[in-house]
């Protein structure tokens, strides 16, 4: 079945807590509810889950497979010349650990950076339903759902005093 | 006991909080005054620009005569490679003001995060820079010490490597790639920092603003999720760009400079140059800001709050260069080699001498002795002048010590593999048109570049503007007024 997202928009932070709990209330899963605002609160203020992120898996998988890279270069290169510089072992840690250093910068680098672009899940092609009020300062709940049970979520969304109408978008 | 959506319990606290000035009226107040001083242009921007624009114009005649001379006489490229450290030292070195204050919380730094950030855009001029210095730089085989290991033996095949031998090129493929990392940090910072304020333009905005606030915005609508995904890539690339910031400047600073001086042998002044890059990159902050506030419209916004934070690192920053150039002297003075007193004849006690010491004035004693006084120090115009000073001094550092080096590496190749330089310059490489073409025009086209960007990105951050709003408070103490400020998280 098509889904179909709804907005509500509220001034205050407590009557988007309120909607918040009034769709919980109404049967609604986590992930079918967003807040949309203009300035980061910090998180919880509405009473809402802290979102979960995949924030160290990146930089970490990237600076692995280049430290791995690094070591391999350094290790593999002063094993193929061996040349004895100032006394010191053909495996010697400092100047190895320049190219390591380096290599594990790019490979966390470019895991994060790709990583970045996948996480954002930017561009949002379809922005369901949106108001331009969000950046002007007001506070948006959308809930996105089946087709049948927006009247439910709109419902929710009035309960809690929302301002102005009910935006309806698709998905 | 209340419970969240994910059905968690947690303790709310029952105290009444401190009323801040949080309202959805205050919150479009601070859209709509920052996109109304965004959207004018005065007739003075424009002349700027233009006069900047023209500069770098000429900076374009130069880089295209300096390529013409070819790549043979390594002299000729001293203040090229000056002018290319010179940039790197501040416009590379800014948005660590918008990064190092943002990591610790500091709500100051609120009003001038952007505009530090803004300077990563000038970090693509400083890469076209860099591109002819990769064929400037000579091969490892004309013996010169280096980090790399690099020699004539063959492989013994016990283990393959891919190449029929070491490359003679090291130097040229890991500084590369370590400079194009940081423009790519640079340019990603920007982005993600400047997502909501896109999302702005592309609500609030008209006409061509609104259509690359729709384009750059890439349908961000401001979920919880959004956010923080933003809040923390943001500090995770703002860390990688602190690192790699420092890594170049080693780079930099080792093969573009001291290898290329028989006997300069100095473990530590790789990190002196990240630091002058961090004072100079305070001091093109500073003065960046002190343009915004008199010219720009943006009165209201930067206060005394902004130069005094900014001013108090550059005190610091500013005895700090003292201590490193002083441990580096130090060790030269006494161990006193032929070849470190040949140095320090090059360097400092030579041809070079005033314009060392025009530089220890302008760099160390003048921000020491006047920064010291309070009422220099809390004030808006005393930080700005010296910056000035500081910005000045770092160019006739950079002059000093690029030129002298390229006109030492280009006199005697035996002397590399000697390791002692065997005739130290008497005079100063008095710069050439092309050369002050150069100077002029880059740095004019990194500032041209700068406000050129500020007609797109507001050079206000609008978001962390309205968060302010989330965290500032003004309550009764006792008989007093005082402003409480909160932290985020």
């Amino acid at each position: 079945m098509a889904k179909k997202s709804v907005l509500g928009l509220y001034t205050e932070e407590d009557s988007a807590a309120d909607a918040l709990d009034n769709l919980r209330d109404a049967g609604f899963e986590e992930g079918e509810y967003e807040l949309l605002t203009g300035t980061p609160y910090p998180e919880g203020t509405f009473g809402e889950a802290e979102p979960e992120h995949h924030l160290f898996r990146w930089p970490l998988i990237g600076a692995a497979c280049g430290f791995t890279g690094g070591l391999i270069i350094t290790a593999g290169t002063q094993m193929a010349y061996p040349l004895i510089t100032g006394g010191k072992p053909i495996l010697s840690i400092p100047p190895m650990a320049i190219i390591m250093y380096e290599g594990t910068m790019l490979g966390a680098i470019i895991f994060t950076i790709i990583g970045i672009l996948f996480e954002s899940r930017l561009p949002r092609l379809f922005m369901g339903a949106y108001s331009e009020k969000i950046t002007e300062g007001h506070i948006g709940v959308t809930v996105t759902t089946e087709e049948g049970r927006t009247e439910v979520a709109e419902e929710a969304l009035k309960k809690a005093g929302v301002e102005g109408e009910i935006i309806r978008g698709w998905e | 006991m209340a419970i969240n959506s994910a059905g968690v319990e947690y303790e709310a606290v029952p105290e009444p909080y401190a009323e801040t000035e949080n309202s959805v009226d205050n919150r479009k107040d601070v859209s709509d005054r920052l996109l109304r001083i965004h959207n004018v242009i005065s007739n003075r921007f424009w002349q700027f620009a233009a006069l900047t624009g023209l500069m770098f114009v000429l900076g374009i005649i130069g880089f295209v005569l300096r390529l013409a001379s070819g790549f043979d006489d390594k002299d000729v490229w001293g203040y090229y490679v000056a002018v290319f450290a010179f940039l790197m030292t501040t416009t590379s070195a800014a948005p660590m003001v918008a990064i190092a204050p943002r990591i610790v919380n500091a709500h100051w730094r609120r009003p001038i995060s952007r505009a530090a950030e803004l300077w990563t855009l000038a970090g693509c001029l400083n890469l076209i820079l860099y591109i002819p210095l990769i064929w400037l730089l000579p091969s490892l085989e004309n013996g010169r010490r280096s980090l790399w290991f690099y020699g004539h033996q063959a492989s013994k095949n016990e283990f393959w490597t891919g190449f029929e031998s070491v490359p003679a090129y090291s130097p040229h493929i890991w500084a590369t790639l370590a400079i194009i990392s940081l423009v790519v940090l640079g340019l990603a910072l920007v982005w993600i920092s400047c997502l909501p304020d896109f999302a702005v333009l592309r609500d609030q905005g008209s006409g061509w603003r609104k259509k690359w606030g729709e384009r750059l915005s890439l349908g961000w609508i401001g979920t919880s999720g959004q956010w923080n995904w933003q809040y923390h890539r943001m500090g995770v690339i703002s860390a990688f760009y602190f690192m790699m910031l420092i890594f170049v400047h080693f780079f930099i600073s080792v093969e573009f400079l001291m290898v290329h001086v028989p006997g300069w042998i100095d473990s530590l002044y790789p990190i002196t140059h990240a630091h002058n890059a961090l004072q100079a990159g305070v001091a093109t902050v500073m003065l960046t800001i002190f343009c915004l506030r008199q010219f720009g419209g943006y009165k209201d916004y930067i206060g005394l709050d902004q130069f005094w934070g900014l001013g108090k690192l550059l005190l610091a920053l500013s005895l700090l260069w003292f201590w490193f150039w002083f441990s580096s002297f130090n060790l030269f003075w006494y161990a006193k080699k032929p070849s470190e007193l040949s140095l320090l004849e090059l360097l400092i006690s030579g041809p070079y001498m005033w314009m060392f010491i025009a530089e220890f004035l302008l760099v160390f004693i003048i921000p020491w002795f006047s920064m010291i006084w309070n009422p220099v120090r809390r004030s808006v115009w005393g930080p700005p002048l010296i910056a000035v000073s500081v910005l000045i001094g770092t160019l006739l550092d950079r002059i000093r010590l690029y030129v002298a080096s390229w006109d030492a590496a280009s006199r005697d190749f035996a002397s590399m593999l000697e390791m002692e330089m065997s005739e130290v310059p008497d005079k100063i490489l008095a710069p050439g048109i092309t050369d002050i073409f150069l100077i002029v025009g880059f740095i004019g086209g990194s500032i041209f570049i700068f406000m050129m960007a500020s007609r797109l990105i507001p050079v206000m951050n609008i978001w962390e503007q309205k968060e302010f709003l989330l965290y500032k408070a003004e309550v009764q103490y006792h008989r007093a007024k005082v402003l409480v400020l909160g932290k985020p998280r």
